[in-house]
């Protein structure tokens, strides 16, 4: 039986495509879930093995990157969303942004304007895997340099002194390809267990299949 | 009861702030986001307590409630009724937290020490075109938008004289003319009614303006049907679909096909350049969706050329040059990557031509199974449906206006709210695929009008105006037809796939709305009838009462013949052919200095770094290429189809200077330039298609002559090549009347070529490889200095565009389609000619090139060479290649970075530097 991916699907969301092309070619099943199915309770965000929140602009980005819907998650789909932690979960670029600020990730930890103050696209930043991260999302990458696109707008990573608890490191950025001003180049962080991964770039658009596929794998293997 | 929340970041400024700080010269500058929100019900403190957290995000930011507007802060906010984009998410966010909020509204504060900040926001940060500025608390009595309803007005035209006949052709900012007004009088003699409505009026305004009749082109004498005809003669069996819908159709591969695109805002874009660029982009992606059954958007291109950003504009109260050029960065960034479509192009031109009036171009390309690949026909029964954004007090007249080319004013300006369209976009598709649409088309220029108008043609169709979802309270029914609110479309949809429809629209959130029905009486039928509810239109195809009745006329009544304009020959140029100078090597070096520094040759890294390039994973080469420095290719290429390598391919060529000097000439080396250009990177003479954008300045002497001489020679072209052009788009006004006189754009078109190759691994890199490779020159010439980047720099401005041997642009493109594969890089030569070439491929590989010692000339190194190439091959290919390619060896790749020629250094700090440097330094 493949694992099921929820994809979700909200108002804004624009790169799921290539999140659902790249679940489906490591051998998951994946599917939509549009927000207005769950919250009308015709579907559910917890009843797949994995849940993954893709890029885009949800609400328009319109009070801060991911604000409205992580907002959804933290209310009106507390009792799914809180579900949904206890499994694999991925957020990529604005899902990174919803995850963050709907808890994923403990408190004091955020997504900042860019440091140059704009939108930055570059094809092929790369990334090193950060070595002792065991999330399952990880496995065998550790130490590896990736190049993937990096294209945000609101991806400077920045947490308090004291807020390292709820997270760990997962990707940093290889010298020059830091284009956000992250704290301590962290290009993506995974939950303290290991189960989320949030990341601002996006591997499932990389033109290498060996690059674009390896936390899909990962995930997907773990959730098998 | 309405509260505001004002949100800021904490402690040291955020960068964006810091650096609007900086550019202002205002160090101690904050800046606070404004929300008002209206709520049903009283909040309470603890749920104003509630928004403030949900605003503030979780670190770092402050966040008060009903602080008003201090002495010495300025605020910012849209005008009211005109938009309010972020009034939904408050809502959202207010309904996620129990709250019952009915509207919301968003505003800027701005706070500084200085007292210049009031004077200094309003001369940057300001556009009184649609915001107003505030130096105290604003009083919203309500947030609702407001507005009234004014019955129709009727006039018998019978009864009136030709004086009064004209003057009302003018009227309420109308541009139809005294013979267009005769034929409404002949319309309301025909129907035999006692009077005719202003919304009538309204309505052949725009359906017979320039923007929507395209009646400058038909005046000269068809020339739209002598493109078609031309292209119909390629018989070129990719075409699937050419100039009948919102663009053109091109075969591609695995049953799928490519819509191809492109059009112009340069009048918006002149007053408000933020919004006329948004909706530019939003406009021509609106024009995809919209084309056969759907195409899905993959790639956006744009192309804006204005004045030049050291000057101002020449109209007081308008934006100067370097406001358009950030405004344009702003608009293409927000919109482009909040939409979710890989920008392939984009470039700013400095041109003083265009000060008055920019020539703002955007264009898309987007996939469909070739079976929806025709447009659809409505039948009669079928629903009208409206969906996307509300329909507000905007964009009036921007048809009419703007074909006109008079002063627009404030409603002229079109609002863009990506998000409502970003919604729609998937939901097209999903419709599509379930069988639920008979047709479709956006709601553009002349809004519903043109929309509804032109989808009910011939069949015929009735809408009821009340029912179309307004962000005001009411508006007049000519308003409502003509409003240019952006992120609409029209769909025809069988009543027996409504059900599935709306269950599909409601998934995407997209507001859904039946406002009438198609008919097969072969009339427009437009009135507004409150009592008839949508209930109604969803239950029976007769409309019944019509209420207030706009108009009631067949489609046959609505042809205007257009009086033909004779135009003479192409005016005669005869000034003598200048030279290149000799130069010493020194002083190459120092002009290659100035060349690099030029826009046209200089990194626009600046703009292009901020547009999302790769989002839909599918993006195989380009906007830029080069490991070590970004280098903007000569193509862009995607592979769209899930599973298939198969490649699209977009290029472009335009030069406003070679249209200065002679414009039908000057569209030969165009044209010569973007298919040589595909060639070279790998696609088939046959599978190349093109669109054209035409503008025009409708005040310049011999204007007519210049743009029937245009149309003629792109035809004749595409005849000879056998390279069609299935889709394109005429603006003709391009003469402004300004504080310094009649400013006129020089007669040009733009070219667009998207081409398709079956596996993209074949297509042509642009990136050196390594040393030891011979680089070379090839393809025919075109060495006059007139016209290109070093020639204006050294002040050469008169004599005639070298002529372009078609035969021998045959051989040479015959020779280039079989030599390719040898070549191990190739790049197009474009403005700054082979020295900015090579530049950028040094500066793109990190390699180096030692030039022969007879390279060092002027000419060699700076002519731009139209339909040229700068090749990198190995010996033995080099032995190999066809005489038709016109090869000349110019030197050998080297590892150590640079531009060595006789032992000088051409490729300097400073070149490096200025070319990196010099856009930014220029608009930022």
């Amino acid at each position: 039986m493949k694992p099921t991916v929820n994809v979700l699907y909200l108002p804004g969301t624009n790169c799921q495509d290539e999140t659902l092309r790249a679940f489906r070619d490591v051998g998951a099943e994946p599917r939509l879930r549009f927000v207005a199915d769950v919250l009308d309770g015709s579907e559910r965000l917890d009843d797949a093995d994995i849940l993954c929140v893709p890029g885009g602009f949800s609400f328009g980005d319109h009070l801060g990157g991911g604000s409205v819907a992580s907002l959804l998650l933290k209310t009106r789909l507390a009792d799914q969303f809180n579900a949904c932690l206890t499994r694999p979960l991925l957020g990529i670029c604005n899902g990174f942004q919803i995850a963050l600020r709907a808890g994923c990730f403990g408190e004091g930890v955020a997504l900042k304007v860019n440091a140059a103050g704009t939108f930055r696209n570059e094809p092929h930043a790369r990334h090193v895997v950060e070595p002792g991260n065991e999330s399952p999302w990880l496995t065998g990458l550790s130490g590896q340099t990736l190049a993937f696109p990096f294209a945000h707008g609101e991806g400077r990573f920045s947490h308090l002194p004291e807020a390292t608890e709820g997270w760990q490191a997962a990707l940093r950025y290889a010298d020059g390809s830091e284009l956000d001003g992250s704290q301590g180049g962290i290009a993506g962080i995974t939950s303290a267990d290991g189960l989320a991964f949030g990341l601002m770039n996006h591997p499932e658009r990389a033109m290498n299949d060996e690059i674009r596929l390896a936390f899909f794998e990962n995930g997907v293997r773990a959730a098998a | 009861m309405i509260h505001k929340f004002s949100v800021r970041t904490a402690g040291a400024a955020e960068p964006d702030v810091e650096r609007a700080g900086r550019d202002l010269g205002l160090p101690d500058l904050e800046i606070w986001h404004d929300y008002y929100i209206q709520f049903a019900t009283e909040p309470g403190a603890e749920g104003i307590a509630a928004v403030c957290d949900a605003l503030h995000g979780p670190l770092g930011k402050v966040t008060v409630a009903d602080v008003a507007l201090a002495e010495g802060e300025v605020q910012v906010a849209y005008r009211r009724g005109v938009v309010d984009n972020e009034s939904d998410s408050l809502v959202a966010m207010c309904a996620a937290l129990g709250l019952d909020a009915v509207a919301g509204k968003m505003a800027t504060s701005y706070k500084s020490s200085s007292p210049k900040l009031a004077e200094i926001i309003r001369a940057t940060r300001f556009n009184q075109t649609i915001e107003e500025l505030h130096e105290t608390e604003p009083r919203y009595e309500t947030l609702m938008p407001s507005g009234h309803y004014e019955p129709a007005r009727y006039y018998d035209l019978t009864k009136l004289s030709d004086d009064e006949l004209a003057e009302l052709g003018k009227a309420e900012g109308r541009n139809l003319s005294l013979a267009q007004m005769r034929h409404i009088r002949g319309i309301q003699e025909q129907l035999g009614a006692e009077s005719v409505t202003d919304v009538l009026f309204e309505a052949l305004d725009a359906r017979w303006s320039d923007h929507c009749a395209h009646t400058t082109w038909k005046s000269l004498g068809s020339l739209l049907g002598r493109l078609v005809a031309a292209s119909k003669d390629t018989q070129n069996p990719n075409i699937l679909s050419m100039f009948h819908d919102n663009a053109g159709v091109w075969d591609f591969y695995d049953d799928h096909a490519i819509a191809v695109k492109a059009e112009t805002h340069n009048g918006p874009s002149a007053i408000s350049a933020y919004f006329g660029q948004l909706t530019k982009l939003g406009g021509v992606l609106r024009d995809i969706l919209g084309t056969g059954l759907v195409a899905d958007p993959i790639g956006s291109f744009e192309y804006t050329a204005l004045g030049v950003p050291e000057t101002p504009a020449p109209i007081a109260g308008r934006p100067a040059p370097k406001q358009i050029a950030s405004d344009t960065i702003r608009a293409i960034k927000e919109y482009g990557n909040t939409f979710g479509v890989p920008m392939t192009y984009s470039h700013m031109t400095f041109h003083p031509a265009y000060r008055a009036k920019p020539f703002a171009l955007g264009g898309s390309i987007g996939i469909m199974p070739t079976s929806a690949a025709q447009p659809g026909q409505p039948q009669p029964g079928d629903l009208v449906v409206l969906i996307g954004g509300l329909t507000g007090n905007e964009g009036m007249h921007g048809a009419s206006a703007s074909s006109a080319g008079s002063t627009m004013d404030v409603t002229s300006v079109q609002i863009g709210a990506p998000l409502e369209q970003v919604k729609f976009r998937k939901a097209l598709v999903d419709l599509r695929d379930a069988g639920c649409l008979r047709a479709l088309t956006d709601v553009g220029g002349a809004g519903l009008n043109s929309a509804v108008g032109e989808i009910g043609d011939p069949g015929g169709v009735w809408i009821n105006t009340a029912l179309v979802p307004l962000k005001t309270s009411a508006l007049p029914m000519w308003r409502i037809l003509l409003s240019e609110s952006q992120e609409r479309m029209l769909l025809a949809i069988p009543p027996a796939q409504y059900a599935e429809a709306s269950r599909i629209l409601k998934r995407h959130q997209v507001r859904t709305t039946a406002i009438g029905r198609f008919t097969d009486t072969g009339r427009y039928t437009v009135f507004h009838q409150p009592a008839l509810a949508e209930a109604d239109v969803l239950e029976r195809a007769e409309p019944g009462e019509f209420g207030e009745l706009g108009f009631d006329v067949p489609y046959e009544l609505l042809d205007f013949d257009i009086p033909r304009v004779e135009t003479g020959p192409v005016p005669a140029i005869s000034t003598p052919a200048p030279s290149w100078p000799s130069m010493a090597v020194d002083e190459i070096g120092k002009l290659l200095e100035q060349v690099v520094a030029d826009a046209e040759v200089a990194s626009q890294h600046y703009a292009d770094s901020q547009y999302d390039s790769t989002v839909q994973g599918n993006t195989f080469y380009g906007p830029q290429y080069g490991d070590q420095h970004r280098v903007s290719t000569g193509y862009w290429a995607g592979t769209p189809v899930d599973g298939s390598r198969a490649a699209a391919v977009l290029s472009t060529a335009f030069n406003p200077w070679l249209f200065d000097v002679h414009p039908v000439d000057a569209l030969r080396q165009m044209f010569v330039d973007v298919v040589a250009g595909q060639v070279l990177a790998g696609v088939a003479l046959n599978d190349i298609c093109l669109t054209d954008n035409f503008y025009t300045p409708h005040l310049a002497e011999n204007w007519q002559e210049w743009l029937v001489g245009m149309v003629d020679e792109l035809a004749a072209l595409v005849r000879h090549f056998g390279v069609p052009v299935i889709s394109g788009k005429d603006s003709s006004a391009g003469s402004t009347a300004t504080d310094e006189g009649v400013v006129s754009v020089p007669p040009a078109v733009f070219l667009t070529a998207l081409g398709k190759a079956p596996d993209a691994a074949g297509l042509t890199p642009e990136q050196w490889t390594g040393a030891g490779s011979v680089l070379a020159l090839i393809g025919p010439r075109t060495p006059s200095p007139v016209a290109t980047v070093a020639g204006r720099l050294l002040g050469i401005s008169e004599g005639p565009l070298d002529a372009v041997d078609l035969s021998t642009v045959d051989a040479y493109l015959a020779a280039l389609a079989s030599s390719r594969g040898s070549f191990r890089s190739a790049t197009r030569i474009g403005p700054g000619g082979v020295a900015a070439g090579l530049v950028k491929g040094a500066l793109a590989s990190g390699l180096g090139v030692e030039l022969n010692p007879e390279a060092a000339q002027a000419e060699l190194l700076f002519a731009e060479h139209r339909a040229g190439a700068l090749v990198e091959l190995d010996e033995a290919a080099l032995a190999a290649l066809p005489e038709a390619l016109n090869s000349v060896v110019l030197g050998r790749l080297v590892d150590e970075t640079g531009v060595r020629v006789a032992g000088t250094e051409l490729l300097t700090p400073a070149v490096a530097d200025r070319w990196s440097g010099s856009f930014t330094a220029r608009i930022s």
